[in-house]
């Protein structure tokens, strides 16, 4: 889970370092991409986005940027020996790496071999898929205290009232348990119209619950 | 304003629920219907109780595969942990021996009222045992099996070619069933006003939701901040309803009550009053007549506090439809045939005291917010709809 593989594009669109600009930038819109990996002889040379593309030539409505993009080729404007992920690279260290340089793709390769690409919306679209928020549900916020056993304690409360978990996120952000203590924020993805009835056991049970929070009125 | 309305109910309707301790309590129906009752709001309308839908009616927008499983768990067969994939079983969606049957007969009762103001036989119709819009394709999920609106609309588009149905829903939840089964069609406009679903089941709606390829522009949807009140609600529907509405000129609008955004409603975040369910009403009523000739179903839907919300908001939707004016004190004997029974003390007006519901410290702030939500949501989608209905849209396709 949470592989590249899982999250890239296999068919990949791909131009020659001899492409001109203004076949790059059609197949972009054709394609509705914003990235072309550059392929020498079945190699990778470079990457090209549409934004190298655009800012290589004269500007919108001059008349000769025509024949400008015509001249320009792939090989002039691309990024040159471009970060690349692997397929059984964990998608966080390819968000990771696209965060660091500013940069919106890597090409994916294996043993050389162009295989896919991954982009930052294919990594967006992981994270929609891991917190389940494609899926119906109600999102519950509960701090639970920091130490073994805890969050187990919270998720079988859920498994006792017969709701299902559609996600769990827990990260490394602290918050006070009510007494003062330490603990961490929980968020649950749960698959009910009604997490009020957890709630209310979840705080008895000694829980914090952040969200729902109690009705004002 | 004038036209025929009626109610359509039975007895049998009521057989839509889950049992004592679950929020979906039918006994709202039933306390509707008395309450309407003994207001005498009943008097010399008729009442209607349409065939159940068919399997052939509920295939328009469900799987069989599904469908047959829904049949399955009612007879006690089925792997659990199967049906569970489909959204069987649980405790929101729990099985009871007769779901299968219950609730296509309230699909059959939606049906039978966008048939019966179709024809012209009726104007307007009441059906508040609908309104079950979550349910999927393929999926049971938030309380609904079956989706009343969804095969209503898929039939209603095949006997009457080249309608177009303007589906207004104002549940606290998100009417994500109805919206994804006609995601793509720019014959069906849905419109969502609900409690944002940052937080909140099904957890969609959000204002980037708008259609797919040819409905681009003919799915709305307007999130609103939790806490928000009675004043910001009825403002944003005001700005918001008529507009898309007028724009998209439906020949009918099928319209969702919930009533779940009340302020005393157990599930949700809301703060709204009787007066959000006297105002929606009345306005639909209204739109109806100006853009569709009056015809105008109007279903049920969600509401959870069941003793003093439900029969209150759901007889001003059947005073609003009935053209009748709402008395203002809830009758003697309705409060004390239900007063034991009722854990919470029942109300002995039909309307909120204001009073009773001082507005947060928040309230400035939830009500910019949405005002924002439904400035940005009107630039972004009327244009979608008006380009379609100008006479060249037909050309469309690829380059718009």
């Amino acid at each position: 889970m949470l592989l590249v593989r899982d999250s890239m594009s296999r068919e990949v669109v791909a131009v020659s370092p001899e492409t001109t600009a203004a076949q790059a930038l059609a197949l972009c819109r054709e394609r509705r991409i914003r990235h072309l990996p550059v392929l020498d002889g079945g190699r990778l040379v470079g990457v090209v986005s549409d934004r190298d593309l655009r800012s290589a030539t004269l500007v919108l409505g001059d008349p000769e940027r025509a024949a400008a993009l015509e001249r320009i080729r792939a090989m002039e404007v691309m990024t040159r020996e471009p970060v690349t992920a692997h397929p059984d690279d964990p998608v966080e260290s390819a968000a990771n790496a696209m965060r660091e340089r500013w940069i919106g793709c890597l090409p994916v390769l294996d043993d050389d071999e162009l295989v896919g690409i991954i982009t930052s919306s294919d990594v967006m679209e992981a994270l929609v898929f891991l917190v389940g928020a494609h899926e119906p549900g109600s999102r519950l916020e509960i701090v639970v205290p920091d130490r073994p056993g805890t969050l187990a304690g919270a998720a079988g409360i859920f498994g006792e009232l017969g709701i299902n978990i559609v996600s769990v996120a827990m990260g490394s952000r602290r918050e006070e348990m009510p007494d003062g203590s330490p603990g961490r924020a929980v968020v649950f993805r749960v698959d009910t119209v009604n997490p009020g009835r957890a709630t209310g056991v979840l705080e008895q049970a000694g829980y914090r619950v952040l969200w729902p929070p109690t009705i004002p009125v | 304003m004038s036209g025929r309305s009626v109610v359509v109910h039975g007895r049998s309707l009521e057989d839509y629920g889950f049992g004592e301790g679950h929020p979906f309590n039918p006994i709202r129906l039933r306390m509707t219907m008395e309450l309407c009752g003994s207001l005498g709001l009943l008097e010399g309308y008729d009442s209607f109780e349409p065939e159940p839908a068919t399997e052939a009616d509920l295939l328009t927008v469900h799987s069989l595969t599904y469908l047959r499983l829904v049949q399955e768990a009612g007879r006690g067969v089925g792997d659990t942990a199967d049906l569970l994939q489909y959204g069987i079983g649980g405790s929101d969606n729990p099985v009871t021996p007769h779901v299968h049957d219950a609730c296509a007969r309230v699909v059959g009762a939606v049906l039978g009222a966008c048939r019966m103001v179709m024809s012209g036989e009726t104007t307007h119709a009441m059906c508040i045992s609908g309104g079950l819009h979550h349910a999927r394709r393929s999926r049971a999920s938030g309380f609904c099996f079956y989706n009343d609106a969804g095969v209503a609309i898929a039939r209603l588009k095949e006997e009457n070619p080249v309608i177009r149905v303007a589906y207004v829903d104002t549940d606290a939840h998100h009417g994500d069933g109805v919206q994804w089964m006609f995601y793509d069609d720019p014959d069906v406009l849905t419109v969502s006003m609900h409690e944002s679903g940052r937080y909140l089941f099904p957890g969609t709606g959000g204002i980037e939701e708008r259609g797919r390829d040819g409905g681009i522009g003919y799915s709305v949807n307007a999130p609103l901040e939790p806490f928000t009140d009675d004043e910001s609600w009825i403002s944003c529907f005001d700005a918001l309803v008529p507009e898309v509405l007028r724009a998209f000129a439906p020949d009918i609008i099928i319209s969702q009550n919930g009533c779940d955004a009340h302020a005393l409603d157990p599930l949700t975040h809301l703060r709204a009053t009787t007066r959000l369910y006297e105002h929606v009403p009345k306005k639909i009523h209204d739109l109806a007549h100006e853009l569709c000739d009056g015809r105008w179903v109007a279903t049920g839907g969600g509401g959870y506090d069941i003793w003093r919300v439900v029969p209150r908001a759901w007889t001003m939707l059947w005073a609003a439809l009935s053209h009748q004016e709402l008395p203002e004190k809830v009758p003697q004997d309705w409060t004390s045939r239900r007063a034991e029974q009722s854990p919470v003390e029942l109300p002995f007006l039909m309307r909120d005291d204001p009073l009773d519901y001082p507005p947060i410290d928040r309230a400035d702030e939830i009500s910019t917010r949405n005002r924002k939500t439904v400035e940005d949501l009107l630039e972004k989608v009327l244009p979608l709809i008006e380009e379609r209905r100008t006479p060249t849209w037909r050309k469309r396709p690829d380059g718009c």
